[in-house]
Protein backbone atom coordinates (compact mmCIF):
# COMPACT_ATOMS: atom_id res chain seq x y z
CA UNK A 1 0.00 0.00 0.00
CA UNK A 2 2.59 2.56 1.04
CA UNK A 3 4.82 1.29 -1.73
CA UNK A 4 2.06 1.94 -4.20
CA UNK A 5 1.45 5.42 -2.94
CA UNK A 6 5.10 6.18 -3.15
CA UNK A 7 5.12 5.02 -6.73
CA UNK A 8 2.27 7.35 -7.55
CA UNK A 9 3.72 10.50 -6.14
CA UNK A 10 7.43 10.02 -6.76
CA UNK A 11 8.92 9.69 -10.16
CA UNK A 12 10.55 6.35 -10.73
CA UNK A 13 14.19 6.46 -11.70
CA UNK A 14 13.21 5.31 -15.16
CA UNK A 15 10.96 8.31 -15.62
CA UNK A 16 13.51 10.64 -14.13
CA UNK A 17 16.17 9.44 -16.54
CA UNK A 18 13.75 9.44 -19.47
CA UNK A 19 13.90 5.68 -20.03
CA UNK A 20 11.01 4.90 -22.30
CA UNK A 21 10.33 1.51 -23.93
CA UNK A 22 11.87 2.96 -27.05
CA UNK A 23 15.04 3.97 -25.23
CA UNK A 24 15.42 0.54 -23.67
CA UNK A 25 14.87 -1.13 -27.03
CA UNK A 26 17.54 1.16 -28.53
CA UNK A 27 20.03 0.20 -25.88
CA UNK A 28 19.41 -3.48 -26.45
CA UNK A 29 19.70 -3.00 -30.20
CA UNK A 30 22.99 -1.15 -29.83
CA UNK A 31 24.40 -4.02 -27.78
CA UNK A 32 22.86 -6.49 -30.25
CA UNK A 33 21.23 -8.18 -27.31
CA UNK A 34 18.62 -10.42 -28.90
CA UNK A 35 16.54 -13.52 -28.36
CA UNK A 36 19.47 -15.83 -29.16
CA UNK A 37 21.37 -14.31 -26.28
CA UNK A 38 18.45 -14.77 -23.96
CA UNK A 39 18.26 -18.45 -24.97
CA UNK A 40 21.98 -18.86 -24.34
CA UNK A 41 21.69 -17.29 -20.92
CA UNK A 42 18.62 -19.30 -19.96
CA UNK A 43 20.48 -22.45 -20.94
CA UNK A 44 23.07 -21.88 -18.20
CA UNK A 45 20.71 -20.76 -15.46
CA UNK A 46 21.00 -24.11 -13.69
CA UNK A 47 24.77 -24.09 -13.98
CA UNK A 48 24.88 -20.50 -12.74
CA UNK A 49 23.04 -21.56 -9.60
CA UNK A 50 25.68 -24.22 -9.03
CA UNK A 51 28.61 -21.86 -9.26
CA UNK A 52 26.79 -19.01 -7.47
CA UNK A 53 28.25 -19.75 -4.02
CA UNK A 54 31.91 -20.11 -4.95
CA UNK A 55 31.68 -17.03 -7.18
CA UNK A 56 30.10 -14.95 -4.42
CA UNK A 57 32.67 -16.09 -1.89
CA UNK A 58 35.57 -15.23 -4.19
CA UNK A 59 33.87 -11.94 -5.02
CA UNK A 60 33.63 -10.78 -1.42
CA UNK A 61 37.06 -12.10 -0.52
CA UNK A 62 38.40 -9.85 -3.25
CA UNK A 63 36.27 -6.89 -2.14
CA UNK A 64 37.37 -7.23 1.46
CA UNK A 65 41.03 -7.51 0.59
CA UNK A 66 41.18 -3.90 -0.54
CA UNK A 67 40.94 -1.07 1.97
CA UNK A 68 38.93 1.19 -0.35
CA UNK A 69 36.13 -1.37 -0.75
CA UNK A 70 36.47 -2.95 2.72
CA UNK A 71 35.56 0.33 4.42
CA UNK A 72 32.00 -0.02 3.21
CA UNK A 73 31.45 -3.19 5.23
CA UNK A 74 31.95 -2.22 8.86
CA UNK A 75 28.69 -3.90 9.79
CA UNK A 76 28.70 -7.72 9.51
CA UNK A 77 24.91 -7.76 9.10
CA UNK A 78 25.23 -5.44 6.14
CA UNK A 79 27.80 -7.72 4.56
CA UNK A 80 25.42 -10.66 4.79
CA UNK A 81 22.52 -8.71 3.31
CA UNK A 82 24.61 -7.38 0.44
CA UNK A 83 25.97 -10.85 -0.28
CA UNK A 84 22.46 -12.23 -0.54
CA UNK A 85 21.34 -9.40 -2.82
CA UNK A 86 24.43 -9.83 -4.97
CA UNK A 87 23.82 -13.54 -5.31
CA UNK A 88 20.25 -12.90 -6.36
CA UNK A 89 21.49 -10.43 -8.97
CA UNK A 90 24.05 -12.82 -10.42
CA UNK A 91 21.42 -15.49 -10.83
CA UNK A 92 18.97 -12.92 -12.24
CA UNK A 93 21.49 -12.23 -14.99
CA UNK A 94 20.71 -15.60 -16.58
CA UNK A 95 16.92 -15.56 -16.18
CA UNK A 96 15.87 -13.59 -19.25
CA UNK A 97 13.05 -10.99 -19.09
CA UNK A 98 15.31 -7.95 -19.30
CA UNK A 99 12.21 -5.79 -19.12
CA UNK A 100 11.15 -2.58 -17.38
CA UNK A 101 11.22 -4.12 -13.91
CA UNK A 102 14.70 -5.40 -14.59
CA UNK A 103 15.87 -1.99 -15.79
CA UNK A 104 14.28 -0.18 -12.83
CA UNK A 105 16.00 -2.61 -10.45
CA UNK A 106 19.38 -1.98 -12.04
CA UNK A 107 18.87 1.77 -11.83
CA UNK A 108 17.95 1.56 -8.17
CA UNK A 109 21.02 -0.55 -7.40
CA UNK A 110 23.18 1.93 -9.26
CA UNK A 111 21.63 4.77 -7.26
CA UNK A 112 22.38 2.99 -3.99
CA UNK A 113 26.01 2.56 -4.97
CA UNK A 114 26.27 6.19 -5.89
CA UNK A 115 24.62 7.29 -2.66
CA UNK A 116 27.11 5.39 -0.53
CA UNK A 117 29.87 6.87 -2.66
CA UNK A 118 31.26 3.64 -4.10
CA UNK A 119 33.84 4.80 -6.63
CA UNK A 120 33.10 3.94 -10.27
CA UNK A 121 36.53 2.28 -10.56
CA UNK A 122 35.56 -0.14 -7.78
CA UNK A 123 32.19 -0.75 -9.39
CA UNK A 124 33.77 -1.58 -12.75
CA UNK A 125 36.60 -3.53 -11.15
CA UNK A 126 34.14 -5.79 -9.39
CA UNK A 127 32.24 -6.49 -12.60
CA UNK A 128 35.51 -7.39 -14.21
CA UNK A 129 36.39 -9.72 -11.36
CA UNK A 130 32.97 -11.37 -11.61
CA UNK A 131 33.26 -11.88 -15.37
CA UNK A 132 36.70 -13.44 -15.13
CA UNK A 133 35.43 -15.80 -12.47
CA UNK A 134 32.39 -16.82 -14.46
CA UNK A 135 34.52 -17.25 -17.60
CA UNK A 136 36.57 -19.88 -15.78
CA UNK A 137 33.47 -21.73 -14.59
CA UNK A 138 31.97 -21.73 -18.07
CA UNK A 139 35.22 -22.92 -19.60
CA UNK A 140 35.38 -25.80 -17.15
CA UNK A 141 31.72 -26.74 -17.52
CA UNK A 142 31.69 -26.79 -21.33
CA UNK A 143 35.03 -28.43 -22.02
CA UNK A 144 33.26 -30.98 -24.21
CA UNK A 145 31.13 -28.51 -26.13
CA UNK A 146 33.39 -26.42 -28.32
CA UNK A 147 32.20 -22.84 -28.70
CA UNK A 148 29.42 -23.07 -26.11
CA UNK A 149 31.35 -21.37 -23.32
CA UNK A 150 32.33 -18.49 -25.57
CA UNK A 151 28.78 -18.06 -26.93
CA UNK A 152 27.30 -17.92 -23.46
CA UNK A 153 30.02 -15.62 -22.26
CA UNK A 154 29.46 -13.16 -25.09
CA UNK A 155 25.73 -13.10 -24.35
CA UNK A 156 26.47 -12.51 -20.70
CA UNK A 157 28.78 -9.63 -21.63
CA UNK A 158 25.92 -7.93 -23.44
CA UNK A 159 23.61 -8.03 -20.44
CA UNK A 160 26.40 -6.98 -18.12
CA UNK A 161 27.24 -4.02 -20.33
CA UNK A 162 23.57 -3.07 -20.46
CA UNK A 163 23.62 -3.03 -16.66
CA UNK A 164 26.88 -1.12 -16.41
CA UNK A 165 25.50 1.50 -18.75
CA UNK A 166 22.41 1.87 -16.61
CA UNK A 167 24.38 2.11 -13.39
CA UNK A 168 26.73 4.73 -14.74
CA UNK A 169 23.76 6.75 -15.94
CA UNK A 170 22.40 6.81 -12.39
CA UNK A 171 25.78 8.02 -11.16
CA UNK A 172 25.74 10.84 -13.67
CA UNK A 173 22.10 11.61 -12.93
CA UNK A 174 22.77 11.99 -9.20
CA UNK A 175 25.67 14.32 -9.83
CA UNK A 176 23.60 16.40 -12.19
CA UNK A 177 20.87 16.68 -9.62
CA UNK A 178 23.39 17.91 -7.10
CA UNK A 179 24.70 20.52 -9.49
CA UNK A 180 21.10 21.48 -10.25
CA UNK A 181 20.39 22.00 -6.56
CA UNK A 182 23.45 24.19 -6.17
CA UNK A 183 22.38 26.25 -9.14
CA UNK A 184 18.91 26.48 -7.66
CA UNK A 185 20.35 27.88 -4.44
CA UNK A 186 22.28 30.51 -6.34
CA UNK A 187 19.22 31.48 -8.27
CA UNK A 188 17.40 32.46 -5.11
CA UNK A 189 19.30 35.73 -5.26
CA UNK A 190 16.62 38.38 -5.40
CA UNK A 191 16.57 41.03 -8.10
CA UNK A 192 16.77 44.37 -6.31
CA UNK A 193 14.37 47.12 -7.22
CA UNK A 194 15.97 50.47 -6.44
CA UNK A 195 14.23 53.76 -6.00
CA UNK A 196 16.40 56.46 -7.57
CA UNK A 197 14.15 59.38 -6.84
CA UNK A 198 10.47 60.03 -6.32
CA UNK A 199 8.38 57.95 -8.74
CA UNK A 200 11.45 56.47 -10.47
CA UNK A 201 12.66 52.89 -10.04
CA UNK A 202 15.66 51.05 -11.47
CA UNK A 203 15.70 47.32 -11.80
CA UNK A 204 19.01 45.85 -12.91
CA UNK A 205 18.47 42.38 -14.37
CA UNK A 206 21.55 40.21 -14.25
CA UNK A 207 22.13 36.69 -15.49
CA UNK A 208 19.86 34.14 -16.98
CA UNK A 209 16.20 34.96 -17.08
CA UNK A 210 14.33 31.67 -16.89
CA UNK A 211 10.59 31.42 -16.30
CA UNK A 212 10.97 31.21 -12.54
CA UNK A 213 13.18 34.25 -12.25
CA UNK A 214 11.11 36.18 -14.76
CA UNK A 215 7.98 35.62 -12.70
CA UNK A 216 9.83 36.64 -9.56
CA UNK A 217 11.07 39.77 -11.27
CA UNK A 218 7.61 40.76 -12.46
CA UNK A 219 6.14 40.26 -9.00
CA UNK A 220 8.85 42.25 -7.31
CA UNK A 221 8.56 45.05 -9.78
CA UNK A 222 4.78 45.29 -9.51
CA UNK A 223 4.96 45.29 -5.72
CA UNK A 224 7.52 48.07 -5.78
CA UNK A 225 5.51 50.09 -8.26
CA UNK A 226 2.48 49.91 -6.02
CA UNK A 227 4.49 50.64 -2.87
CA UNK A 228 6.31 53.67 -4.27
CA UNK A 229 3.62 54.78 -6.73
CA UNK A 230 6.34 54.85 -9.37
CA UNK A 231 5.59 56.35 -12.76
CA UNK A 232 8.74 55.29 -14.54
CA UNK A 233 10.90 52.20 -14.35
CA UNK A 234 14.31 51.67 -15.86
CA UNK A 235 14.80 48.00 -16.56
CA UNK A 236 18.46 47.51 -17.30
CA UNK A 237 19.37 44.29 -19.09
CA UNK A 238 23.08 44.95 -19.64
CA UNK A 239 23.72 41.87 -17.51
CA UNK A 240 21.49 39.54 -19.52
CA UNK A 241 23.73 37.63 -21.94
CA UNK A 242 21.13 36.37 -24.41
CA UNK A 243 17.57 37.39 -25.13
CA UNK A 244 15.70 34.68 -26.99
CA UNK A 245 11.98 34.72 -27.79
CA UNK A 246 11.02 33.35 -24.40
CA UNK A 247 13.02 35.91 -22.44
CA UNK A 248 11.71 38.63 -24.76
CA UNK A 249 8.18 37.41 -24.09
CA UNK A 250 8.77 37.64 -20.34
CA UNK A 251 10.11 41.16 -20.71
CA UNK A 252 7.14 42.19 -22.84
CA UNK A 253 4.73 40.80 -20.28
CA UNK A 254 6.46 42.62 -17.46
CA UNK A 255 6.29 45.85 -19.43
CA UNK A 256 2.54 45.41 -20.07
CA UNK A 257 1.82 44.58 -16.45
CA UNK A 258 3.71 47.67 -15.29
CA UNK A 259 1.81 49.79 -17.80
CA UNK A 260 -1.49 48.56 -16.35
CA UNK A 261 -0.29 49.88 -13.02
CA UNK A 262 0.41 53.26 -14.49
CA UNK A 263 4.19 53.00 -14.86
CA UNK A 264 6.20 53.31 -18.04
CA UNK A 265 9.07 50.88 -18.43
CA UNK A 266 12.17 51.92 -20.30
CA UNK A 267 14.37 49.06 -21.35
CA UNK A 268 18.05 49.93 -21.24
CA UNK A 269 21.26 48.11 -21.97
CA UNK A 270 20.10 46.23 -25.04
CA UNK A 271 23.37 45.50 -26.86
CA UNK A 272 23.55 45.96 -30.64
CA UNK A 273 24.13 42.20 -31.03
CA UNK A 274 21.06 41.30 -29.01
CA UNK A 275 19.00 43.87 -30.88
CA UNK A 276 20.15 42.32 -34.16
CA UNK A 277 19.26 38.83 -32.96
CA UNK A 278 15.80 39.96 -31.85
CA UNK A 279 15.15 41.51 -35.24
CA UNK A 280 16.21 38.26 -36.93
CA UNK A 281 13.94 36.20 -34.71
CA UNK A 282 11.14 38.62 -35.44
CA UNK A 283 10.27 39.68 -31.92
CA UNK A 284 8.50 43.01 -32.01
CA UNK A 285 9.82 45.40 -29.37
CA UNK A 286 8.53 48.50 -31.13
CA UNK A 287 5.95 49.14 -28.41
CA UNK A 288 8.61 49.19 -25.74
CA UNK A 289 10.66 52.26 -25.00
CA UNK A 290 14.32 51.32 -25.30
CA UNK A 291 17.54 53.24 -24.93
CA UNK A 292 21.12 52.16 -25.57
CA UNK A 293 22.44 52.69 -22.08
CA UNK A 294 21.35 53.47 -18.57
CA UNK A 295 22.44 57.11 -18.86
CA UNK A 296 20.10 57.90 -21.74
CA UNK A 297 17.41 55.83 -20.08
CA UNK A 298 17.68 58.03 -17.02
CA UNK A 299 17.41 61.18 -19.08
CA UNK A 300 14.34 59.82 -20.83
CA UNK A 301 12.73 58.82 -17.53
CA UNK A 302 13.35 62.24 -16.07
CA UNK A 303 11.85 63.89 -19.07
CA UNK A 304 8.82 61.64 -18.61
CA UNK A 305 8.53 62.65 -14.98
CA UNK A 306 8.96 66.33 -15.80
CA UNK A 307 12.41 66.74 -14.29
CA UNK A 308 15.16 68.62 -16.04
CA UNK A 309 18.76 68.02 -15.15
CA UNK A 310 20.84 71.17 -15.26
CA UNK A 311 24.52 71.59 -14.32
CA UNK A 312 24.92 73.56 -11.04
CA UNK A 313 26.64 76.53 -12.70
CA UNK A 314 23.72 77.04 -15.03
CA UNK A 315 21.10 77.43 -12.33
CA UNK A 316 19.17 80.46 -13.50
CA UNK A 317 15.75 81.99 -13.61
CA UNK A 318 13.07 80.65 -11.28
CA UNK A 319 15.55 78.76 -9.13
CA UNK A 320 17.48 81.90 -8.24
CA UNK A 321 14.36 83.82 -7.48
CA UNK A 322 13.80 81.56 -4.47
CA UNK A 323 17.24 82.18 -2.95
CA UNK B 1 40.59 21.00 -28.95
CA UNK B 2 37.50 18.86 -29.31
CA UNK B 3 35.60 19.24 -32.56
CA UNK B 4 32.41 17.67 -31.31
CA UNK B 5 30.55 18.22 -28.06
CA UNK B 6 27.34 16.60 -26.88
CA UNK B 7 25.34 18.29 -24.16
CA UNK B 8 22.37 16.60 -22.50
CA UNK B 9 19.44 19.03 -22.28
CA UNK B 10 17.05 18.58 -19.39
CA UNK B 11 16.60 21.96 -17.76
CA UNK B 12 17.10 25.67 -18.18
CA UNK B 13 20.53 25.29 -16.59
CA UNK B 14 21.64 23.04 -19.46
CA UNK B 15 20.70 25.79 -21.89
CA UNK B 16 23.34 27.99 -20.32
CA UNK B 17 25.82 25.14 -20.45
CA UNK B 18 25.32 24.43 -24.13
CA UNK B 19 25.62 28.12 -24.98
CA UNK B 20 28.96 28.28 -23.22
CA UNK B 21 30.21 25.18 -25.03
CA UNK B 22 29.10 26.61 -28.34
CA UNK B 23 30.86 29.88 -27.61
CA UNK B 24 34.14 28.04 -27.06
CA UNK B 25 33.77 26.01 -30.26
CA UNK B 26 32.55 28.90 -32.36
CA UNK B 27 35.44 31.11 -31.27
CA UNK B 28 37.78 28.60 -32.92
CA UNK B 29 36.29 29.59 -36.23
CA UNK B 30 36.68 33.30 -35.64
CA UNK B 31 33.00 34.20 -35.69
CA UNK B 32 32.24 37.87 -35.08
CA UNK B 33 30.59 39.03 -31.86
CA UNK B 34 27.27 39.41 -33.67
CA UNK B 35 27.50 35.94 -35.15
CA UNK B 36 28.28 34.51 -31.73
CA UNK B 37 25.16 36.17 -30.36
CA UNK B 38 23.03 34.94 -33.27
CA UNK B 39 24.32 31.40 -32.74
CA UNK B 40 23.74 31.54 -28.98
CA UNK B 41 20.22 32.82 -29.53
CA UNK B 42 19.38 30.06 -32.02
CA UNK B 43 20.82 27.50 -29.65
CA UNK B 44 18.69 28.91 -26.87
CA UNK B 45 15.54 28.56 -28.95
CA UNK B 46 16.30 24.94 -29.85
CA UNK B 47 17.30 23.97 -26.33
CA UNK B 48 14.20 25.61 -24.86
CA UNK B 49 11.97 23.75 -27.26
CA UNK B 50 13.53 20.50 -26.06
CA UNK B 51 12.94 21.41 -22.41
CA UNK B 52 9.45 22.79 -23.00
CA UNK B 53 8.01 20.24 -25.40
CA UNK B 54 10.06 17.05 -25.09
CA UNK B 55 11.24 17.27 -21.48
CA UNK B 56 14.71 16.18 -22.42
CA UNK B 57 17.04 15.58 -25.29
CA UNK B 58 20.51 16.46 -26.48
CA UNK B 59 22.43 18.96 -28.52
CA UNK B 60 25.47 18.01 -30.54
CA UNK B 61 27.79 20.77 -31.66
CA UNK B 62 30.30 20.04 -34.41
CA UNK B 63 32.88 22.01 -36.30
CA UNK B 64 32.86 21.10 -39.96
CA UNK B 65 35.04 21.84 -42.92
CA UNK B 66 33.48 21.43 -46.34
CA UNK B 67 35.99 22.13 -49.08
CA UNK B 68 37.72 24.79 -47.02
CA UNK B 69 34.41 26.25 -45.95
CA UNK B 70 34.27 26.09 -42.17
CA UNK B 71 31.18 26.18 -40.04
CA UNK B 72 29.40 25.20 -36.87
CA UNK B 73 26.66 22.58 -37.03
CA UNK B 74 24.09 22.32 -34.27
CA UNK B 75 21.94 19.22 -34.03
CA UNK B 76 19.14 19.37 -31.48
CA UNK B 77 17.36 16.06 -31.03
CA UNK B 78 14.84 14.57 -28.69
CA UNK B 79 12.55 11.55 -28.42
CA UNK B 80 9.62 13.68 -27.35
CA UNK B 81 6.10 13.83 -28.80
CA UNK B 82 7.28 15.25 -32.13
CA UNK B 83 5.58 17.87 -34.29
CA UNK B 84 2.50 16.80 -36.23
CA UNK B 85 2.35 19.73 -38.60
CA UNK B 86 5.84 21.01 -39.32
CA UNK B 87 4.65 23.56 -41.84
CA UNK B 88 2.52 25.27 -39.22
CA UNK B 89 5.21 25.04 -36.57
CA UNK B 90 7.52 26.90 -38.96
CA UNK B 91 5.09 29.81 -39.29
CA UNK B 92 5.72 33.02 -37.36
CA UNK B 93 3.52 33.20 -34.31
CA UNK B 94 2.37 29.58 -34.20
CA UNK B 95 2.67 28.10 -30.73
CA UNK B 96 0.94 25.20 -29.04
CA UNK B 97 2.28 26.51 -25.73
CA UNK B 98 2.19 30.04 -24.42
CA UNK B 99 5.18 31.06 -26.49
CA UNK B 100 5.53 33.76 -29.10
CA UNK B 101 5.81 31.07 -31.76
CA UNK B 102 8.96 32.65 -33.14
CA UNK B 103 11.49 30.04 -32.01
CA UNK B 104 11.65 27.76 -35.04
CA UNK B 105 11.10 30.35 -37.77
CA UNK B 106 13.43 32.71 -35.92
CA UNK B 107 16.13 30.08 -35.72
CA UNK B 108 15.89 29.57 -39.46
CA UNK B 109 16.54 33.30 -39.95
CA UNK B 110 19.36 33.38 -37.41
CA UNK B 111 21.30 30.57 -39.08
CA UNK B 112 22.51 29.90 -42.64
CA UNK B 113 21.05 26.43 -43.05
CA UNK B 114 18.08 24.81 -41.41
CA UNK B 115 16.64 21.29 -41.58
CA UNK B 116 13.93 19.79 -39.43
CA UNK B 117 12.57 16.28 -39.26
CA UNK B 118 9.82 15.32 -36.90
CA UNK B 119 6.62 13.41 -36.73
CA UNK B 120 4.04 12.49 -34.17
CA UNK B 121 5.61 10.08 -31.71
CA UNK B 122 8.94 10.14 -33.52
CA UNK B 123 10.78 12.83 -31.66
CA UNK B 124 12.28 15.89 -33.28
CA UNK B 125 15.63 16.59 -34.87
CA UNK B 126 16.65 20.05 -35.98
CA UNK B 127 19.95 20.59 -37.74
CA UNK B 128 21.26 24.09 -38.33
CA UNK B 129 24.54 25.43 -39.66
CA UNK B 130 26.32 28.75 -39.47
CA UNK B 131 29.20 29.28 -41.86
CA UNK B 132 32.23 31.28 -40.80
CA UNK B 133 32.82 34.20 -43.08
N1 LIG C 1 11.32 19.72 -29.82
C1 LIG C 1 10.00 19.83 -30.02
N2 LIG C 1 9.16 18.80 -29.72
C2 LIG C 1 7.83 18.90 -29.92
N3 LIG C 1 7.22 20.00 -30.39
C3 LIG C 1 7.98 21.07 -30.70
C4 LIG C 1 9.40 21.04 -30.53
N4 LIG C 1 9.88 22.24 -30.92
C5 LIG C 1 8.83 22.97 -31.33
N5 LIG C 1 7.68 22.28 -31.19
C6 LIG C 1 6.31 22.72 -31.58
O1 LIG C 1 6.42 23.77 -32.50
C7 LIG C 1 5.78 24.94 -32.02
C8 LIG C 1 6.52 26.19 -32.45
O2 LIG C 1 7.77 26.26 -31.80
P1 LIG C 1 8.49 27.66 -31.66
O3 LIG C 1 8.57 28.26 -33.01
O4 LIG C 1 9.78 27.47 -30.95
O5 LIG C 1 7.49 28.53 -30.82
P2 LIG C 1 7.10 28.46 -29.26
O6 LIG C 1 8.16 27.67 -28.56
O7 LIG C 1 7.07 29.88 -28.83
O8 LIG C 1 5.77 27.80 -29.19
C9 LIG C 1 5.70 24.76 -30.53
O9 LIG C 1 4.62 25.47 -29.95
C10 LIG C 1 5.54 23.25 -30.40
O10 LIG C 1 4.20 22.87 -30.59
MG1 LIG D 1 10.17 27.80 -28.83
Amino acid sequence: MTEEMKQNTEKTLMEELGFTEVEIARRRAFLELGDDDIQELLSINKLAKEYADPVIEAFYKHLLSFEETRVFFQDPGLLERVKRAQKAYFSRLTQGDYDNTYIEDRLNIGAVHERIGLPVKAYLGMYNFYLRNVANHLYEAYKDMPGKALRVYLSLLKVVFLDIGLAIDTYINRREQLIGKQREAMRELPTPVLQVRDRLLIIPVVGILDSYRARQLTEQLLDSISATRAKAVLMDITGVPIVDSKVANHLLQTVSAARLMGATVILTGLSPQIAQALVAIGVDLSHVRTTVDLQSGLEEAERLLGYRLVPVGERTGTNQAHV
Amino acid sequence: MAEVVRVAIRSDADIVMVRQQARVLAKELGFSASDLTLIATALSELARNIVDYAGQGEIILSLINQGGHRGLVIIARDNGPGITDIERAMQDGYSTGKGLGMGLPGTRRLMDEFEISSGMGQGTTVKVTKWAR
